[in-house]
């Protein structure tokens, strides 16, 4: 007996009703499809469960972003309230995060800004110092016109002149030493001993001013070292500077530490005590380590300086000679139109000049014509000769001063001739005759045109005169004083008439009254009118040789007139001549 | 190198100074301690084959007179309390100022030194009290300036609790 198996199988039937042979399928569909199925099921399930899996979205955001982002205000309108409100609670709740984020781009910044400022006063400096006139302010003057710089940069740089010995970058926390450079031939201490005590000094002068952590000790001075601190976020640096540093040394530091924590961000936040990640910044640190030395001499610029001083000192001598040379060229050209003198040799010796020549003893003094023409008369040694100048004004002053004429007495030089007019007394006219041709230069003497006067006439023509008065009067009338005004004339002559003779006029004034009135009042009308008519003739000076008083004539009776000239209102005149003997009375020779 | 910031505390005259000075790199005196209240020190040690430089503040120290200056703490990575076995006052200025320290800038890792170890017969601070401590996770050194004794031990487990701080080994409890 055969059996079918497929048959059997599929006629046999499980109690639920699922025969052998469905199960079979089953099986085999199972092994050959699960794979699919299970896709399958994924995609339904995806498809029957439409919610966006984060998963998915992370994979297409930066593409979304970029595919929507250029030309689309949208995105950024959308995005714009969330980005604002997580900036503001970050800023709240972290702002050293925001400061440490931004402090790389806003320290050059204000530095910027600063500098700006600082160039303002920088230029204010300059006008100060424009007044400087020093030969080295010269010099940098001409520097900072040749390079172009301001002339304060160019003084500061030639003052402060600086090394930076050492750098230190230290961590502002813990107060290790991240790097630390040195210059060449510096004695270097342990750094990082250093490091530990800087951030302890800064951290005892904060505590000791109840200063605030963002407040620091910037600097501090020890001899002729300066220790700058620029303080960051995360670290600081320090810089130990021999000299004197200029302001821009400074704004190189606070770069450098800005630099530092723009590429070293994240090595400074998360330092653990590892300073190996900062052994890269040895060269921007090695960058500080600036030096500004003296300037070499510039050998040429001194020759200019000296060459110049030469040329001024020679230029200054040049016209000091060529002045004096002037002087001395006017000078002897004065004293050859000078009469009476005569200069035979004149030559500069060492230090001045020497003259020598001939000198009339009455011309001019030649020291006072030395003066005149600005040259100092110490300087000139002089050798004169005298001798006597025919010169017509010459001859004139020598016939002055050698025969003493009266004022009435005028002299004219003809040639050799001297010519006198005018009038003179008679003792005069004849000792001139005498004595006029002995002076030098005089061949003939002429005086036909002068009045000989004789004082015996002079005083009877002074005696004669009276002036009359009106009664109870001083008044001299207007009628008397042409015939006082001849009187002083003559009294005049008379005066220099006597002169050359050492004699001398006496001149007695009287004056007298009537006998009506009271006797005081006469003798005092008397008086006054002696010296009303000595007023008239011009004072009691009327010539050296004349002595002049007034009083009351003759005696006086009991009425106070005069009984010389009784009863008659009248003003006499009684000149006299006396002989007077003076030693010292110039006399003609 | 590894360079961690230590502070040395303890009461006046435990012997805090004395204890590293023989083993430090020694810049400045001690004048700068009575000056600012700290001296800066220096001390490298060594933990399983790495260098590590422990950059020692070594602050004045505290008593009636004188506090610590609390900004001298910031940025320490561990601490040493130094402690004078012959003054059981100092013992107590040890619990003040870890309590500071804790207070400052948190649980850092620490050791504690009972200092002057050759004068044991003069000892205040018993053995409950160093007991005390020990329970409560204080580890316990004992040294002597005198003798320079358990200075490189107390030195060496601090900075081996400070490179590995979860798992501080047995030898400093």
């Amino acid at each position: 007996m055969s059996s079918d198996p497929h048959s059997s199988r599929r006629d046999a039937r499980s109690s639920d009703g699922v025969t052998s042979v469905d199960e079979d399928w089953t099986q085999l569909r199972t092994l050959l499809l699960a794979p699919e199925r299970t896709q399958l099921d994924e995609l339904r399930e995806r498809l029957d469960n439409r919610s966006v899996e984060p998963r998915d979205i992370s994979r297409v955001l930066p593409e979304a972003f970029a595919m929507r982002g250029p030309g689309d205000q949208q995105m950024s309108t959308v995005l714009t309230p969330y980005v604002e409100n997580g900036f503001t609670s970050t800023v709240r709740k972290s702002p050293q995060v925001i400061v440490d984020a931004i402090a790389p781009i806003m320290g050059p910044a204000i530095r910027q800004a600063i500098t700006r400022a600082l160039q303002s006063m920088t230029e204010a400096l300059n006008h100060s110092l424009d007044e400087s006139l020093s030969v080295r302010g010269l010099q940098w003057r001409l520097e900072a016109w040749r390079t172009g710089r301001p002339f304060a940069e160019v003084v500061l740089l030639h003052r402060l002149r600086y090394r930076v010995d050492q750098v230190f970058l230290i961590h502002r926390d813990t107060g290790l030493s991240l790097h630390h450079v040195a210059a060449e031939g510096v004695v270097v201490q342990d750094e990082h001993v250093l490091s530990g005590m800087l951030t302890a000094i800064q951290e005892y002068v904060r505590d000791s001013f109840g200063a605030s952590q963002s407040q620091a000790l910037n600097q501090f001075q020890v001899g002729e070292w300066t220790v700058w601190i620029e303080q960051g976020s995360r670290a600081y640096l320090a810089g130990v500077i021999r000299g004197n540093p200029p302001a821009s040394l400074r704004e190189k530091l606070r770069d450098v530490l800005d630099r530092i924590h723009a590429e070293q961000a994240d090595a400074l936040a998360s330092f653990d005590g590892d300073a190996a990640p900062f052994q890269t910044l040895q060269p921007l640190l090695e960058d500080c380590l600036q030096a500004h030395y003296e300037a070499p001499p510039r050998s040429a610029l001194k020759l200019w300086i000296l060459g110049g001083a030469v040329l001024l000192v020679c230029f200054w001598w040049g016209w000091t000679a060529y002045q004096a040379h002037a002087r001395w060229t006017h000078f002897l050209a004065q004293l050859k139109v000078e009469p009476g003198i005569l200069v035979t040799s004149a030559n500069p010796t060492w230090g001045g000049y020497h003259l020598e020549g001939l000198r009339d003893p009455i011309a001019k003094d030649p020291l006072s014509v030395m003066s005149e023409a600005g040259i100092d008369p110490s300087t000139v040694t002089a050798q004169w000769s005298p001798f006597y100048a025919l010169d017509p004004q010459l001859i004139m002053r020598r016939a002055q001063v050698m025969l003493k004429p009266p004022s009435t007495v005028q002299f004219r030089v003809d040639g050799e001739i001297l010519v006198a007019t005018g009038s003179a007394s008679t003792e005069w006219v004849k000792e001139t005759r005498r004595l006029a041709l002995l002076v030098p230069g005089i061949t003939q003497y002429r005086d036909e045109a002068l009045i000989q006067v004789v004082v015996s006439d002079l005083l009877n023509q002074v005696n004669r005169t009276v002036i009359h008065f009106a009664p109870g009067s001083t008044r001299i009338e207007p009628s008397d004083r042409p015939r006082l005004s001849a009187l002083a004339d003559v009294l005049r002559n008379l005066d220099q008439a006597v002169a050359p003779s050492g004699e001398r006029v006496r001149l007695a004034i009287s004056g007298s009254a009537d006998d009506t009135g009271p006797a005081a009042l006469n003798v005092e009308l008397s008086r006054q009118r002696a010296e009303a008519v000595l007023a008239v003739l011009g004072g009691a000076h009327l010539g050296p040789s004349t002595t002049v008083t007034t009083g009351v004539g003759g005696g006086l009776d009991n009425r106070g007139a005069s009984t010389q000239y009784p009863a008659q209102r009248i003003v006499t005149f009684q000149a006299s001549i006396e002989s007077v003997h003076h030693d010292s009375e110039p006399s003609r020779p | 190198m590894i360079q961690k910031k230590i502070c040395m505390l303890g009461g006046f005259a435990v012997g805090k100074t004395s204890l590293v000075r023989r083993f430090v790199t020694n810049v400045f005196s001690e004048h700068y301690q009575t000056t600012i209240g700290v001296t800066v020190e220096k001390k490298t040690v060594m933990v399983d084959q790495q260098d590590v430089m422990l950059m020692l503040w070594d602050l004045y120290g505290e008593d009636e007179f004188q506090h610590i200056r609390e900004s001298y703490l910031r940025g320490s990575s561990g601490y040493i309390l130094v402690m004078d076995g012959t003054r059981k006052a100092t013992l107590d200025t040890a619990r003040l100022l870890q309590q500071t320290v804790v207070r400052t800038v948190g649980p850092i890792p620490f050791v504690s030194i009972i200092n002057k170890s050759d004068l044991q017969s003069e000892w205040e601070i018993d053995q409950p009290a160093i007991e005390q401590l020990r329970e409560q996770g204080w580890p316990v050194f004992f040294g002597s300036a005198k003798l320079g004794q358990g200075v490189e031990e107390l030195f060496g487990c601090l900075a081996t609790m400070l490179l590995s701080p979860a798992s501080p080994p047995r030898t400093c409890l």
